[in-house]
């Protein structure tokens, strides 16, 4: 549950609006960190890599309704500011299938490129640990519990309340809700039951992934390409 | 899954007059039905605006059948939403038309225009790593899929998806796609050698034409109706 699903209009306008700027802003803060490096190149990699975030989201798990993100491995294989670009255009594609919100495109693309961003500093945080397998495990669920949390806290600042949903005439019917903890407290509940599973399942995809290519082909882990130096160095 | 390969085709096939309105006018329609949406207080208007949506998706002659059942993809999400806010049923329906009719509104766009026309109106307002990598991704996504199916067959083939084993199943999966992402990378650093040699100096993408024609007014309209519906029947 990495990426919202909350359909358009369900969210205040003020929100999905800051979504949009701090997105924007993002982008512009991430163009400024990849113009000292060789964008030409970087081109086919960013569009490869997507397509594999997209092949991967698009495949439903049932009965979980989860599909898989690949958004940590992308945040690994690119680093941070190409992983964030990846998930943008991933996000913007997925939207156009309608898949998600297009209100929402700006939250949804700060969650999966933050996911990018902490789960490459989380990989490389935890480099004291040796199994490659471990990391990615623990960098993916580390990031994954971190994104369900920005998410939680998006609902929360909503401040959405089912009276906002009901007509005029039913409003005085209703017992009002106690300032909508309860209703973020079922949301919640709702989302980590269902995500957790999503987190394990997301956790041992990439690390077995990250392990595999680690094996065959460990120079990408050196983050070779969003570096645009040659080296063949891999790790243990 | 989403089938984005027969999405592509529809759309490039199509002769209906949806797919001769010009792209820009039928991401207006999306962003009227969006903004419909966003209004709406009531779920009446808007299973209206779908009904309309699916006579108008008939008589263009899409596939109007099959982007139903893929507008019902966000439902599940809506609904997990709309249970944390309770169970009223008033809620419920319109959270699910809040998801169900915009999606179809995008479904219509897709499956009546060519992703690199819509991507075109895109590098007016992305910055050039964003546009092209769109239509690097849009390019690389069919080669991706082709090397899953490859995948997925080899893997069933061999017994390798087995119900209930779920760690057996990830590790026998994971390989595939670690291969599909170290492919992907060769497949790219060929490609940035081919684009070089045929002289990419950054720039991949037209700029879409944003001119609309009289025969745009259709989608406008249909999209100003379910707009006006939200607006009015509160």
């Amino acid at each position: 549950m990495t990426h919202m699903h909350i359909p358009d209009g369900i969210l205040p306008v003020w929100l999905w609006v800051l979504g949009f700027v701090l997105m924007l802003a993002a982008i512009g803060f991430c163009l400024t960190r990849l113009g000292s490096t060789n964008q030409l190149k970087k081109i086919p990699l960013l569009g490869g890599l997507s397509a594999v975030m997209l092949v991967a989201m698009s495949l439903e798990i049932l009965p979980l309704a989860y599909h898989i993100n690949l958004s940590v491995a992308a945040g690994i294989l690119l680093g941070p500011v190409l992983g964030f670009f990846a998930a943008c255009i991933t996000n913007l594609i997925l939207a156009l299938m309608g898949h998600g919100g297009i209100t929402v495109i700006g939250l949804n693309a700060l969650l999966l490129g933050s996911e990018a961003v902490l789960g490459h500093a989380l990989f490389s945080f935890l480099k004291r640990v040796r199994s490659v397998f471990l990391r990615s495990i623990l960098a993916t669920i580390g990031t994954l519990i971190f994104s369900t949390i920005i998410l939680i806290m998006i609902v929360a600042v909503s401040q959405s309340s089912p009276e906002l949903f009901l007509p005029e005439h039913e409003h005085t019917s209703k017992q009002p809700s106690q300032d909508g903890t309860v209703n973020l407290l079922r949301f919640t509940v709702l989302v980590v039951s269902l995500g957790s599973l999503g987190w394990i399942l997301e956790a041992t995809i990439t690390g077995f992934v990250i392990r595999f290519i680690s094996r065959v082909k460990p120079e990408m882990l050196n983050h070779v390409l969003h570096r645009g130096q040659d080296t063949s160095r891999g790790l243990p | 899954m989403i089938d984005v390969a027969k999405i592509d085709y529809w759309a490039s096939t199509g002769t209906g007059f949806l797919h001769k309105a010009s792209p820009i006018s039928k991401i207006l329609f999306v962003l009227l039905v969006v903004s419909a949406a966003v209004v709406a207080k009531n779920p009446y208007p808007l299973l209206l605006g779908y009904g309309f949506l699916l006579v108008f998706a008939r008589a263009a002659g899409l596939p109007w059948l099959k982007i139903a059942f893929f507008s019902w993809y966000g439902a599940f999400f809506a609904l997990v939403y709309a249970l944390s806010f309770g169970k009223e049923s008033f809620i419920i329906l319109l959270f699910v038309l809040k998801a169900i009719t915009p999606a179809l509104a995008v479904l219509m766009l897709i499956v009546s225009t060519p992703y690199p026309r819509i991507f075109s109106l895109f590098t007016r307002i992305l910055p050039e790593v964003l546009a092209a990598g769109l239509f690097m991704t849009y390019r690389s996504f069919f080669i991706v899929l082709d090397l899953m199916g490859h995948f997925v067959t080899a893997i069933r083939i061999r017994g390798g998806f087995s119900k209930g084993r779920f760690f057996k199943n990830a590790s026998n999966v994971s390989p595939g796609i670690g291969m599909l992402l170290i492919m992907t990378v060769e497949r790219s650093s060929r490609l940035y050698a081919t684009m070089m040699v045929r002289g990419y100096q950054g720039s991949m993408a037209d700029q879409g034409d944003v001119t609309v024609y009289p025969r745009d007014g259709v989608p406008l309209g249909i999209g100003m109706g379910v707009l006006l519906l939200g607006i009015i029947w509160r």
